[in-house]
């Protein structure tokens, strides 16, 4: 592996990268090695046009720039001379030159490189007497991204992102010179499942989303990580929260899982977190067949009381559970020793299912189904034949998955329960069927892990509290198993010792507990995956 | 019609007042494709760039870069198909030489091209003709078409493996598609924006191939160099710039036109003696010796040997060898406007300090001609063609930069006047 020495420190690179790709491979990119850029990204080509990355190479009369060049065994850099200084405030004086002044009213004011690296590397005063370039202002590029031609800086990663991701190829650069501009083809609109993305790669306030534009100043966001619940990819994201409420996604790079990005649907899921039709209460069929809101205490007891009378009449082989691959390892894993302490093995996953693609977007809808099959829950349908065949009597039912058109009739099996049990975030036909309905926390309400389809275990924590009472699925199994009076189902629930607790009984899970996995994830132990 | 003969020829354009040189039979009378045959059926490759790298022939398109040393850079042991490019883009501004070569002696073009494409193993010739020469164009198209017939284009020529084709592919009208590597985008049918080297033709050019790009002149001199031998062509010229060029006088002359010298002859010689000097009985104020974007020079120094030893201490260069004569009503703060207009409009937009340092450098000048001019602008001007200088994708922000500097170094004085004035003080000389 080559040796090089940049600003006196030496550093083993890959062999043939460029220089920006070997510091950002060892991940001291803008992490102790400063050197700017806009064009080049890294997981784009490189383009090598907006010259800001120069650097002094010994040995090499002019400054070269650090995203094209090679490394080289022996090569010693510099990135603090003066040269370089002045190079960058040279690059960054010319792409102000026709820069709008739209700083107050742009929406990515405190998120712009080109605010940032103004204030760092560019110089304090303004020469330009000539007036700027006239271009579009607000204008739609398709349905989902806002365009400002005029705050543009050509960096054309939005026009090579659609060429080398989505390869839908919709952007492109339109004449010569200074009347160079980023546009849609004629006729065409910028219109793809991955198309949101260009708003976090465009270095500026030039794309920015229709969805989250003005929205909320972003200085006022804190940017929590976590994992997206939109499919099995689990592409890792942050969740952009502010007065107790999720404003965005944005994709948090990942290069085992999603690189540098997010699906568009992904990245709206958030939408459910707030959503009117979250469940707010516990609710209780009454005597009328109606359901009505009760209190925790009232559910559960009617719950446990269900599945004990059950239990004793018939034996615990009539109770049963469907588990939710929305649910976290965790939580899986509470239900797991739930129906072990009450007896029973009937027990299956629904998953519910989509459009994949070849990028990152997977068939089953759901970030948790390599764990709830790792732990044990299989196929749902066997569970529903069951049902069918009258054998279930009392039914735990985690989430609305058996919703999907996969599980037709699904409805009605489970009429044939005695009582279900219900818990989920949001209200659903499946309330239909319910006799117990319990509301349980959103993934970005509560700590944990998924798992994703590739077996890696993914860190969850809380970024906003529900604006009502409710618990997690796994602490609301706790409590049940309490109010059973199940060995094990004693004292408070403690998430943390679950998430150990989990690596003892399944081994491949051993190390992959929340405080273990850090912000990128573990892959399963001995995972063939 | 344009000129069809230089005023003065040499070895390169001697025949050139006979039309039938520019047919196959024509130039067989005199010669031709003579020393291909023995070139390709008597030497070897590695023999041939060793005799053009002997003769020290630089190429002729602007950069004088050795052309026996860019031939060797062609990978020889390759499975890949290699190609050659002929650069017939033309578009300096006061350059007009290969216009001629090709149009009065397409075969002694296409002789070197086989030379060429002997010496490197290239298998096919893209010959990339600006979209404005249609004229020239036929010219080499019924040239190519015309030796194809004869057997000196295609498989086994002169009874050998050698195999060679040329296609000729008219531009559409940039600039920018003469730099070698905005050339080979045009060429695929992509917009013609330079590429970042890494990697170099030499490796990855044409359609991703080995490819060597030379300029059309640079070709022609290469049968001649074959024939009388590397030593004959250093006794031309100058011991560092051997040869004969086509100098393209024009501007105000008594007789613009092209004119075959060797190099390292003296601008006043080729103004005053060659061309007439300045028509009216007026006086030179300026002189661009090499096309546009070459650094102009001022009266005082045109004692200068043209060749680029002598004109790099003057801190201009040979470039096409095209040379613009500018005489005393010339309002260099106007010649500024054509230049970085010019420059503005052919840039192709990349890299930021040529995209926004051009326009910017365009719009202050032409404040200032239009009176509204600030003493501060001038070192503006200096500092945004020094912060595009050296730092871009191509060599074309330097060829925006440098004409800008010169004409500050030799005629600050005109833009003091503009600006402590308030307006142009010259006639108009032409429109804006
Ligand atoms: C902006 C720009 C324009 C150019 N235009 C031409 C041209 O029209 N014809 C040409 O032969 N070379 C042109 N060149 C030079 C080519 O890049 C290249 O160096 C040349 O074709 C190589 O041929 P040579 O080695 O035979 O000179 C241009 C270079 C630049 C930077
Ligand atoms: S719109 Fe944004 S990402 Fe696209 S070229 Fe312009 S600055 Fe770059
Ligand atoms: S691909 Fe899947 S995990 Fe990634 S953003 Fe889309 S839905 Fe979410
Ligand atoms: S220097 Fe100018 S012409 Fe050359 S690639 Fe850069 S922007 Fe294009
Ligand atoms: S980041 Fe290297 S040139 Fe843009």
């Amino acid at each position: 592996m080559p040796r090089i020495t940049v600003d006196g420190r030496d550093y083993e690179v890959p062999e043939g990268r460029t220089l920006l790709q070997a510091l950002d491979d060892l991940g001291v990119l803008m992490n102790g090695v400063e050197i700017p850029h806009y064009c080049w990204h890294p997981k784009l080509s490189i383009d090598g046009s907006c010259r800001l990355c120069q650097v002094e190479i010994e040995g090499q009369p002019k400054l070269q720039i650090a995203c094209n060049t090679p490394v080289q065994d022996g090569m010693v850099v510099y990135t603090r001379t003066e040269r370089v200084r002045r190079a960058r405030e040279g690059v960054m004086e010319l792409l102000l030159v026709n820069h709008p002044l739209d700083c107050p009213i742009c929406d990515q004011a405190g998120e712009c490189k080109l605010q940032d690296y103004a204030f760092e590397y560019g110089v304090p005063r303004s020469r330009t007497r000539e007036p700027r370039r006239a271009l579009k202002k607000r204008v739609d590029l398709g349905p989902t991204i806002v365009f400002d031609q005029e705050r543009c800086i050509l960096c054309r990663r939005c026009v090579r992102f659609c060429r080398e991701v989505p390869g839908t190829g919709e952007l492109g650069v339109f004449g010569r010179g200074d009347r160079s501009v980023v546009d849609v083809f004629p006729g065409e609109e910028l219109r793809n499942d991955y198309s949101m993305n260009v708003a976090d790669i465009c270095p500026v306030g030039a794309l920015t989303t229709r969805d989250f534009r003005f929205r909320i100043r972003v200085w006022f966001l804190k940017e929590i990580p976590g994992v997206c619940t939109g499919c099995s990819r689990g592409c890792n994201i942050h969740l952009g929260t502010a007065y107790n409420r999720v404003y965005r996604y944005t994709p948090r790079r990942n290069d085992e899982v999603n690189e540098t990005w997010i699906c568009d649907e992904g990245r709206l899921s958030y939408k459910a977190i707030g959503a009117p039709d979250r469940i707010r209460e516990p609710w209780l069929r009454s005597a009328r067949g109606v359901l009505e809101p009760a209190t925790e205490s009232d559910a559960l007891g009617r719950a446990a009381d269900r599945i004990r009378t059950a239990a004793e009449a018939h034996g615990p082989g009539v109770v049963a559970a469907l588990a939710s691959p929305h649910a976290t390892n965790e939580d899986l894993f509470v239900l797991r020793r739930l129906l072990a302490a009450l007896g029973t093995e009937v027990h299956g996953m629904a998953v519910p299912r989509g459009r994949g693609d070849e990028i990152l977007l997977r068939e089953e809808r759901a970030p948790n189904v390599a764990g709830g099959r790792a732990l044990g829950f299989g196929e749902a349908e066997p569970v529903l034949d069951r049902i069918r065949g009258g054998g279930v009597s009392v039914l735990l039912v985690l989430g609305h998955d058996l919703l999907d058109p996969r599980y037709e009739g699904a409805l009605d099996a489970l009429r044939r329960c005695e009582s279900v049990i219900l818990l989920d975030t949001h209200h659903s036909e499946l309330e239909r069927a319910a006799e117990i309905v319990l509301p349980v926390r959103h993934a970005a309400e509560k700590l944990g892990t998924f798992t994703n389809f590739a077996g890696r275990v993914q860190r969850i924590e809380p970024a906003v509290e529900p604006p009502f009472l409710a618990l997690s699925d796994g602490e609301t199994l706790h409590r049940l198993g309490r109010t059973l009076g199940l060995a094990g189902f004693a004292g408070v629930y403690d998430v943390r010792a679950i998430s150990r607790a989990i690596g003892s009984e399944f081994p491949a899970f051993a190390g992959r507990d929340v405080d273990a996995v850090g912000p990128l994830g573990l892959p399963l132990a001995g995972d063939p995956a | 019609m344009g000129q069809r003969v230089p005023h003065v020829t040499g070895y390169l354009t001697e025949h050139f007042a006979d039309d039938a040189f520019g047919t196959l039979a024509g130039y067989r009378a005199r010669g031709g494709y003579e020393t291909a045959r023995r070139v390709v059926t008597g030497m070897s490759p590695a023999e041939v760039i060793e005799t053009v790298k002997a003769s020290g022939l630089q190429g002729r398109g602007g950069a004088g870069f050795s052309t026996g040393l860019k031939w060797s850079f062609m990978p020889a042991e390759t499975d890949r198909p290699k190609y050659l490019v002929c650069n017939a883009d033309e578009s300096e501004p006061g350059s007009f030489k290969d216009r001629i070569l090709l149009e009065r002696g397409p075969h002694q073009l296409i002789e070197g091209i086989l030379i060429a494409a002997f010496a490197t193993g290239a298998e096919k010739t893209f010959a990339y003709v600006r979209g404005e020469y249609a004229f020239p164009a036929d010219c080499l198209e019924r040239a190519v078409a015309e030796a194809r017939e004869a057997g000196l284009l295609g498989e086994r020529i002169f009874g050998t493996d050698f195999r060679h084709d040329i296609v000729v592919v008219r531009g559409a009208g940039a600039y920018i598609c003469g730099e070698e590597t905005g050339l080979l985008e045009s060429l695929e049918g992509k917009k013609g924006q330079p590429r970042k080297k890494p990697p170099f033709p030499a490796q990855f050019g044409a359609f991703g191939m080995p490819t060597t790009v030379n300029n059309v002149e640079t070709f022609c001199h290469v049968p001649h160099i074959l024939a009388r031998g590397p030593d004959w062509f250093r006794s031309i010229g100058t011991e560092k710039s051997p040869g004969h060029t086509l100098f393209g006088v024009s501007g105000h002359v008594v007789r613009p036109g092209l004119y075959e010298l060797p190099l390292g002859t003296r601008l006043d010689e080729i103004i005053f003696e060659h061309a007439g000097g300045v028509p009216d009985g007026k006086k030179v104020k300026g002189v661009i010796p090499g096309g546009m974007s070459m650094p102009i020079l001022p009266a005082g120094q045109l004692d200068v040997p043209m060749a680029n030893e002598y004109l790099r201490e003057r801190k201009t260069m040979l470039g096409t060898g095209g040379i613009i004569v500018m005489n005393e009503d010339t309002c260099m703060v106007r010649v500024a406007c054509v230049v970085t207009y010019f420059f503005r409009d052919e840039s192709c937009g990349q890299c930021t300090q040529c995209r926004e340092g051009t326009g910017w450098m365009n719009r202050i000048v032409e404040r200032i001609e239009r009176g509204g001019g600030e003493s501060e602008d001038l070192a503006v001007l200096l500092d945004v063609a020094g912060k595009m200088e050296g730092a871009t994708i191509c060599a074309f922000a330097d060829a925006a930069a440098w004409p800008v500097q010169g004409l500050l170094r030799h005629f600050r004085e005109d833009f003091e006047a503009h600006v402590r004035e308030r307006k142009c003080p010259f006639p108009a000389s032409f429109e804006l």
